[in-house]
Formats: C-alpha cells, sequence, structure tokens
C-alpha cells in the first residue's frame, strides 16, 4: 500500500487519549486477569474459612500489605518500561522496599518463638504447593497485561516482560491470600516471594517474544 | 516545509485530544522524517518505505504511550529506532547464507587480492606516508583524528597523503619514485 493511502486511514479512527492512559491501561490488564484469577480461585481453590474473622486481626494486613504494595510498584515499573525512553533498571531499586520491611517484621517474628519451632513456622502446611500456586494463578494476569502493551512502547522487552510477570505474580499472590491459611511473616517472605520470583522469571523468558511489535 | 519539533509537539497533543485533521498533518510530516532516518541507516528503497509504514502504523496505535510533557523527536526516533533494530534481528536469521554465498562468490577473491596488494603497497611507502594514506582515505577518519594519531600537525599529515598518493602512482606506472 501507499504511504499515503496508509496515512488516511490510520486518520480514520482517531479516539482521545486520557492523559493517565499507559497507567489506566495497565490497571485494567491487571483488573481483567484478576478477576479471571479471582473466579479460578472461587471455583477451584475456595476462600479460607476464617476470612471474615482473620479480616480483623493485623496479620492479614500485613500479609495482604506485602504482595500489593510489591504490585504497585511491579506496574510503576511497566509503566515507565511501557515508553519508548532510556530507562536505568537500577533506579527501580523502591520496588523492594515491601521485601526490606516485611524482612525485618519477620526477625522481629522469629525472635518471639523459640527456634525449635521456627521450621514448622518457615514451611507450614503449604510450603510446596505455594509458589506454584502463585505462578498458575498469575497467568491470567499476565495475559491482561500483555493486552495492556498491545497499545504500549515497550523497547527493552525482557526487562518489560519480567516485570509484567513480576507485576502479575504480585497481584496473583495479593488474591491467593484469600484462600492461603498461612500466619507466619517467614512463610509470606519465603514461598510467596518465590512464587513471584517464578512468575517474573517466567515473564522475562516469554517476554521478548510475546511483547514483539 | 519541514516542521519542528513545537509544531510537532502541538500537532501530537492535539490528535491525541481526537482532533483527527492535526493527526494527520502529524502523520504527514513525520514520513519524510522517518524516510530521511532510514534512507541513512538501512539499506534499499522497499525496505525503507515498509519500515517507514511500520513505524507509522507503530505511532498511531501506540501513541497512547508518548508522555505529552516529553519531547516528540525523541519518541518518535525512539519508535523508528526500535522498528529498525527489529528489523536486523528478523533479518538476520536469512543473512548467514547470503554472506557464505558471498564467501564463495568471485568478488570475494577479488576484493581481498585487492586489499592485500594495498597492504603490499603502503608497505613500501615510509611509515608516516603509508599511515597517513591508510588512516584518511581508507579507515575514513578525518585529517585532524590522523594527526592527532600519528602526533604530527594537520598539515604534515595532507602532505604525507599527498607524497605517498603521488610515489604509488609512480611505482604502478613502472616509474622510480
Amino acid at each position: 500500500m501507499n504511504t499515503e493511502c496508509l496515512i488516511d486511514r490510520l486518520a480514520d479512527d482517531v479516539s482521545p487519549v486520557p492523559r493517565h492512559a499507559v497507567g489506566l491501561r495497565l490497571a485494567l490488564g491487571v483488573l481483567a486477569g484478576g478477576a479471571i484469577t479471582l473466579s479460578l480461585i472461587a471455583l477451584g481453590l475456595g476462600f479460607r474459612a476464617d476470612l471474615g474473622l482473620a479480616m480483623h486481626g493485623s496479620s492479614f494486613w500485613m500479609k495482604w500489605a506485602y504482595p500489593i504494595s510489591l504490585g504497585v510498584g511491579a506496574i510503576a515499573m511497566a509503566a515507565r518500561l511501557a515508553r519508548p525512553e532510556p530507562v536505568r533498571i537500577l533506579a527501580f531499586w523502591p520496588v523492594l522496599i515491601p521485601f526490606v520491611l516485611l524482612t525485618a517484621v519477620t526477625i522481629a517474628e522469629m525472635a518471639h518463638v523459640p527456634p525449635a519451632e521456627w521450621l514448622a513456622m518457615w514451611l507450614g502446611k503449604t510450603w510446596k504447593k505455594c509458589p506454584w500456586l502463585v505462578l498458575m494463578l498469575s497467568t491470567p494476569i499476565f495475559v491482561g497485561l500483555l493486552w495492556s502493551f498491545r497499545r504500549l512502547a515497550p523497547t527493552r522487552l525482557r526487562a518489560a516482560g519480567a516485570t509484567a510477570g513480576f507485576a502479575a505474580g504480585a497481584w496473583a499472590a495479593t488474591l491467593y491470600c484469600l484462600h492461603c491459611p498461612e500466619v507466619s511473616a517467614l512463610f509470606v517472605l519465603s514461598w510467596y516471594t518465590l512464587g513471584i520470583l517464578f512468575a517474573a522469571a517466567a515473564g522475562a523468558l516469554v517476554g521478548p517474544r510475546l511483547l514483539r511489535w | 516545509m519541514q516542521a519542528g519539533e513545537d509544531q510537532l509537539k502541538a500537532w501530537m497533543a492535539q490528535g491525541l485530544d481526537g482532533d483527527a485533521a492535526s493527526h494527520t498533518a502529524l502523520l504527514r510530516a513525520t514520513a519524510p522524517l522517518l524516510r530521511a532516518f532510514y534512507r541513512r541507516r538501512v539499506g534499499d528503497g522497499d525496505t525503507i518505505e515498509d519500515l517507514v509504514q511500520e513505524t507509522l502504523i507503530a505511532i498511531h496505535t501506540r501513541r497512547m504511550s508518548y508522555d505529552r510533557d516529553r519531547s516528540f523527536s525523541a519518541w518518535l526516533f525512539a519508535v523508528a529506532r526500535y522498528k529498525m533494530i527489529d528489523h536486523f534481528r528478523r533479518t538476520r536469521q536469512t543473512c548467514p547464507i547470503e554472506e557464505i554465498d558471498h564467501l564463495f562468490s568471485d568478488g570475494f577473491e577479488d576484493e581481498t587480492n585487492a586489499r592485500m596488494d594495498i597492504n603490499r603497497l603502503l608497505a613500501a611507502l615510509p611509515e608516516k606516508q603509508g599511515q597517513a594514506i591508510r588512516q584518511t582515505r581508507i579507515e575514513g577518519h578525518s585529517i585532524g583524528d590522523a594527526a592527532r594519531h600519528a602526533g604530527i600537525g594537520e598539515s604534515d599529515v595532507k602532505i604525507s597523503v599527498h607524497r605517498g598518493l603521488k610515489a604509488l602512482a609512480m611505482r604502478i606506472r613502472g616509474e622510480r619514485p
């Protein structure tokens, strides 16, 4: 096709773009994928029986704050990588603050518990399946973010893929909290983080292929 | 007339607000800029026009990724550069076979022979003249760069090149310098 015709055809479809379109689009992708993840949890795993009660306790909110804050940071990071600008990856270090804070909470928690119980605290009852469930539940959210990126222009595809996986993992972990009965900070720090890292690694692996444009 | 950054940025902002006329003006004005960008970096004409069109489609469908507070040209050429790298990455898969063909073709031997001839001829010249010719005429450095490299003056480089080329011409014609 001739370039002039192409321009005319493109100009037929000029819809307004809101100012915070990048953030909105990423949020929409996470919400759409999150809705599917949530229904998978509701239908496949079930919410924890004492959810209403647990929400009155502080340990639930501590546990919830961790993946939520990671997820917010990851989306902010994705918004930067969605623009074709030079980005210094090291500038994203604040994303790791929740990890540092939870590590501090974990150390404080362990100080109050006799060392003989540390192993039980660490492994809980579900350590074997927790990271894998987080990885699996992150898939719909990752797909949602791939949809978001279709209108965006990432130029560092591996970093963008890893960040999308990281965000998907963090939000999947957030929703998984509604099912997971574990209470110790050490458990969340170890196995939730591992699941989120799995998701980020998977994103880094497939990013260059799936995010190409 | 070529539109400057301010004009392009204004059209982009209006286009983002939904003004189709500005958006069309923007696409029309960026097409020649992209063509010039790719002409300097990518080989043949068809590829250039393909890349221009692909980039126009990308700046249309992905215009959401432009930040209104930043330079439009920087965004435009970042998209263009990405498209070019993507193009190289895609075509490299078919390239090696052509390069192997190139190795076995007659041209390759001639080229290699020519390079060996040049090396032999330059080696016969005084070192300063040989270096000056190699750097300015073969490797494409500027006179200033060659002078700095050799630690001599620019006029010295020019004279060395001139005398060296003259000596080479005489040698090739079979005369004693």
